[in-house]
């Protein structure tokens, strides 16, 4: 169960928190469906870090975004 | 008779006795003992018999490492509860326990006699023995190893015992209480950050209460001293997550069984102490052989001596000497002591110890052999988070290697009588590794967790396998340490106290006209009103046939409702609906769709403009709750920059539809306070103000019934009020309540779509029909994606309506479309399958939705509905997926 870091709330058990699964860059609406296809679609596996997007459900409703270590879960700033 | 107990010492009330059952038994013991220490000083030293060769066991430790001396206890409702410690459990007034995996009695266990064959039992025996016939393992073996293997039997009833849960913060956590935890708490402590302690034993103090005199009174005074210190006995830290994460179970709590704690530390202190490990050797399980620390722990703490006549198998001298002045200190004989270099080769006595032989012939008369093979550290909760051990830190002191083979066995892991010869056939086979050894063997697998086996298995596997441990490797700690009942960690969220219940304010009422109510996900809904002794299908009828004919109203509450105000409301609107919104004008409203990102459909529901830059959304019940998330993901992370502010008012409104030809009538009878003909309220619109009794509404005119419909919305707490005057002011009408049986009926019959029906996360708009309602001359969340070919192909799956074949057969549900009947054995290729099916009152016969490969080109065509499920194929007439007012005229009259 991790901690995680909300911008406005501060460090909050994840109970609190709703995952968005990893960060992406939304491309602009009249993008080309590639471009779509490449954000959406087309993921990198890493094994060190990744971007994701966490809601506050039952807090401030903040979306936001983080850094996270897959190897001891700890968000990098 | 307690005839072993001292006259003297030990932290135990000689003032209060308790006196308890054991097999039936009356005996007793005194407050301040476990259950092992009161069975020592009646010299009671059989207590269980052994999973699998049924050999009688006694207790071999004083703590939570027992491997042997488990027993069922009854709880306080008269239910047995397995699997319980000897050494963990406390002496209450009336406790009753009683020895299992034994028949008819611990004394005398028919189950024994496996022994005789117990050159068939090692390890891999089912594995390699039950392979044929191939059939005969699920018919004939399981049903008879099933009922040989496990230890205690679970009870089928349920647990009356109340569980709680509870939350905890500090700033620094320690763990255990012995001499180290009390320095570590009392030094946090006295910097001034929070900390708390907890302990699982019943007092503080870990192995001060016996190793040196009786100090923790004056500890516990010591620790009370400080506010910012907190203290929790009976608490086992079972597991460490991330961030700083313990769980913990707090027992012997009054009222309640136990209390799951969770508690978030800046810092842990893991003060969890160390386990003494007994010596592998030929008969090394009988009652009477036990760890040398529990030796001395039962003398000094409980006042108890485990046995009159002791030998000696200890390596260290330091544990050696504590050891031997224990047992003078309690006047008990030292007959023996094994000497540098010297072996035991076997025990013997059956019920007891009696006899210890050693390599040089000789056999010495004794009760009690105190063992020791050295320490481990309990690192368990540590390791859990992955900080890494290496056997050779974690065993401080090597034993004095104990290797003869005798004919007796040697057991390595007691709870799961996995003998040295196991883990030689386990090297034989190529499973040397410890991780492999452990599940082909299961040393370390038992309800103890391995605590006195796997660092004796390690030892074992090195020698026989002639590699150094660091190849042996060692076994993975997981959570929990010790075991913790399913009960403490479910808590009190059982039954109906699982999911909250969501009911809609229109609940009291509704429950007062007759309604009866079921669980569409959250909410408690209606599904159908009961007048008199109708049946659930003629109630359906007459509530149809009320909307189609008169009037009928329905609780619209449940759907999700966003207000959207700002300058770029209607521009944050255009994005996210695929529908062209931006002729909208104050006082009307849209049907809209919102498309995933990939295209696929997601949500339908109104936008209805109530002034200049300001919405009210609708979402459907069953998705309110994400795409209120959705929205929100939308304008916070890649449209910041839009002035939009959304506020969810899901709650704040009660909704009632009121659909029919004569609803315009019964909304005049509301008494509104603004015009309501056709002209000026047309389909599609909404207007705001008062009804006659002063009640502020909102009044939308949607239709998901397909008749001409009014949904009145009122804040929720005029639900009451506004239903109670539909009802009376209805009544000219023969107003009819319907729930959701009738709103189902009505839409299917209307061809309208539904969220998890036709809207299954694989359909686009174009699938079901509604391709013109995408806009063509906007960007739009899912408008590139759309565009993949895939969701383009002619030959996708298309929404169509189906009627039986010869006008009155029933559609059976959730059939499959093919061209040919349902025939065992025979391969079909499906071309779609239904989504929907009902008997529509209004036709009066079975109609049904479904989804078609080029669905509108095979309109007339005769297909086959075949559902291998009810084994039945019903010839239906493809139609459109409108059957009833296929021009909508109803909704303008």
């Amino acid at each position: 169960m991790l901690l995680i870091p909300c911008p406005n709330c501060g460090e909050r058990d994840e109970i609190e928190f709703d995952y968005g699964g990893r960060a992406i860059q939304y491309p602009a609406l009249n993008n080309s469906m590639s471009d779509w296809h490449m954000v959406l679609h087309q993921r990198d596996n890493s094994t060190e870090t990744i971007e994701e997007f966490w809601y506050h459900q039952s807090g401030c409703e903040c979306w936001f975004k983080v850094t996270r270590n897959l190897n001891t879960h700890e968000f990098e700033s | 008779m307690q005839i072993r107990r001292l006259k003297t010492g030990g932290c135990i009330d000689r003032s209060k006795p308790i006196y308890f059952s054991f097999n039936n038994r009356l005996l007793d013991g005194y407050e301040g003992d476990t259950l092992a220490s009161a069975l020592l000083a009646n010299n009671v030293s059989l207590v269980a018999r052994s999973i699998k060769y049924h050999r009688p066991r006694g207790i071999i430790s004083a703590g939570l490492e027992e491997p042997c001396a488990l027993v069922a206890c009854a709880d306080e409702h008269g239910m047995m509860i397995p699997n319980l410690k000897t050494t963990e459990a406390r002496l209450n007034k009336g406790l009753t326990a009683r020895s299992q995996n034994c028949w008819p009695f611990v004394e005398l266990d028919i189950g024994a006699l496996l022994q005789m064959g117990s050159a068939l039992l090692a390890v891999g025996f089912y594995y390699k023995t039950f392979m044929w016939p191939k059939d005969w393992w699920h018919r004939v073996y399981e049903k008879f190893i099933r009922r040989a293997a496990g230890q205690g039997r679970v009870t089928y009833d349920a647990d009356k015992r109340l569980y709680d849960k509870k939350y905890a913060h500090c700033d620094t956590l320690v763990i255990g209480s012995g001499p180290t935890g009390i320095e570590a708490a009392l030094s946090a402590a006295e910097s001034g950050v929070s900390v708390i302690l907890i302990e699982q034993d019943c007092v503080i103090g870990g192995s001060v209460l016996w190793e040196k005199t009786s100090t923790d009174s004056l500890t516990t005074i010591k620790l009370k001293q400080y506010k910012n210190l907190r203290f929790m006995v009976n608490t086992l830290a079972f597991g460490q997550y991330d961030h700083g994460l313990i769980l913990a179970v707090e027992q012997n709590k009054k009222n309640v069984e136990s209390i799951f704690w969770r508690i978030r530390a800046k810092s842990i202190v893991f003060a969890t102490g160390a386990t003494e490990q007994p010596l592998v050797f030929p008969g090394n399980d009988r009652p009477g052989i036990m760890l040398a620390a529990a030796v001395r722990q039962y003398i000094y703490r409980y006042a108890v001596i485990p046995g009159k006549r002791a030998f000696l198998a200890i390596a260290d001298q330091q544990e050696r000497e504590l050891t031997e002045k224990a047992l003078q200190v309690a006047g008990v004989e030292i007959v023996g002591s094994l000497g540098e270099g010297d072996q035991i080769t076997g025990t013997s006595g059956w019920h007891r110890l009696r006899k210890v032989h050693l390599l040089n012939k000789k056999s010495i008369s004794c009760d009690l052999i105190c063992v020791s093979n050295g320490w481990i550290s309990n690192a368990q909760l540590s390791a859990q988070m992955g900080d890494k051990q290496t056997f050779a830190t974690s065993l401080e002191q090597r034993p004095n290697p104990q290797q003869h083979t005798g004919s007796a066995k040697a057991f390595v892991d007691l709870q799961n009588d996995v003998t040295r010869d196991d883990l030689a056939l386990a090297v034989r086979e190529g499973y040397s590794h410890i991780e492999l050894a452990k599940r082909y063997t299961t040393v370390g697998m038992g309800t103890d967790q391995g605590k006195t086996s796997w660092p004796n298995a390690i030892v074992e596997l090195e020698r026989l396998s002639a590699q150094d441990s660091s190849r042996v490797g060692l076994t993975t700690f997981r959570p929990p340490v010790s075991p913790v009942s399913f009960g403490a960690l479910v808590g009190v969220e059982t039954g109906q106290r699982m999911v909250p219940i969501r009911r809609t304010p229109f609940h009291n009422a509704f429950e007062k006209a007759g309604c009866v109510f079921q669980t569409t996900g959250d909410w408690l809904y209606s599904r159908y009103f009961r007048v008199g002794k109708e049946s659930m299908n003629d109630a359906i009828l007459r509530e149809v046939s009320a909307v189609r004919t008169s009037v009928g109203c329905v609780d619209m509450s449940t759907l999700g409702k966003v207000d959207v105000k700002g300058r770029d409301a209607l521009e944050f609107l255009s994005r996210v609906y695929c529908n062209n919104i931006d002729g909208i004008k104050p006082g009307r409203l849209r049907y809209v769709l919102m498309l995933r990102e990939d295209g696929i459909l997601y949500d339908d529901g109104t936008v209805a403009q109530l002034a200049d830059n300001h919405f009210l959304v609708t979402l459907t019940s069953a998705n309110a709750g994400q795409s209120w998330r959705w929205l929100n993901k939308l304008l916070q992370l890649p449209w910041p920059d839009l002035d939009v502010q959304l506020t969810p008012v899901s709650d704040h409104w009660a909704s009632l539809a009121i659909a029919g030809p004569q609803s315009r009538n019964l909304l005049a009878d509301l008494n509104p306070n603004f015009e309501i003909d056709k002209t000026s309220f047309p389909f599609a619109s909404v207007k705001q103000g008062l009804l006659d009794d002063d009640t502020p509404c909102r009044v939308f005119t949607v239709s998901f019934s397909g008749e001409l419909s009014y949904e009145i919305n009122v804040p929720a707490g005029f639900a009451d009020q506004l239903f109670k005057r539909v009802l009376d002011k209805g009544a000219a009408y023969d107003i009819s309540p319907y729930g959701l049986e009738t709103l189902d009926a009505l839409r299917i019959e209307k061809g309208h779509i539904s969220v998890g029906t036709e809207i299954d996360g694989r359909t686009t708009a174009a699938d079901l029909g509604l391709g013109k309602m995408v806009s063509t001359r906007k960007a739009f969340i899912g408008s590139s994606l759309l565009q993949r070919p895939v969701l383009q192909q002619p030959d996708r799956m298309q929404l169509v309506g189906l009627i039986p074949a010869d006008g009155s057969s029933t559609i059976p549900a959730a059939a499959h479309l093919t061209d040919a009947p349902w025939q065992v054995g025979k391969t079909q290729t499906p071309l779609g399958r239904l989504t929907a099916t009902v008997h529509s009152p209004t036709l009066g016969h079975s109609i049904a939705l479904a989804l078609l490969e080029r669905g509108p080109q095979r309109i007339n065509q005769k297909l086959w509905a075949v559902s291998p499920v009810e084994d039945k194929s019903v010839e239906v007439l493809v139609v459109g997926n409108c059957f009833y007012d296929v021009e909508g005229s109803r909704l303008h009259e």
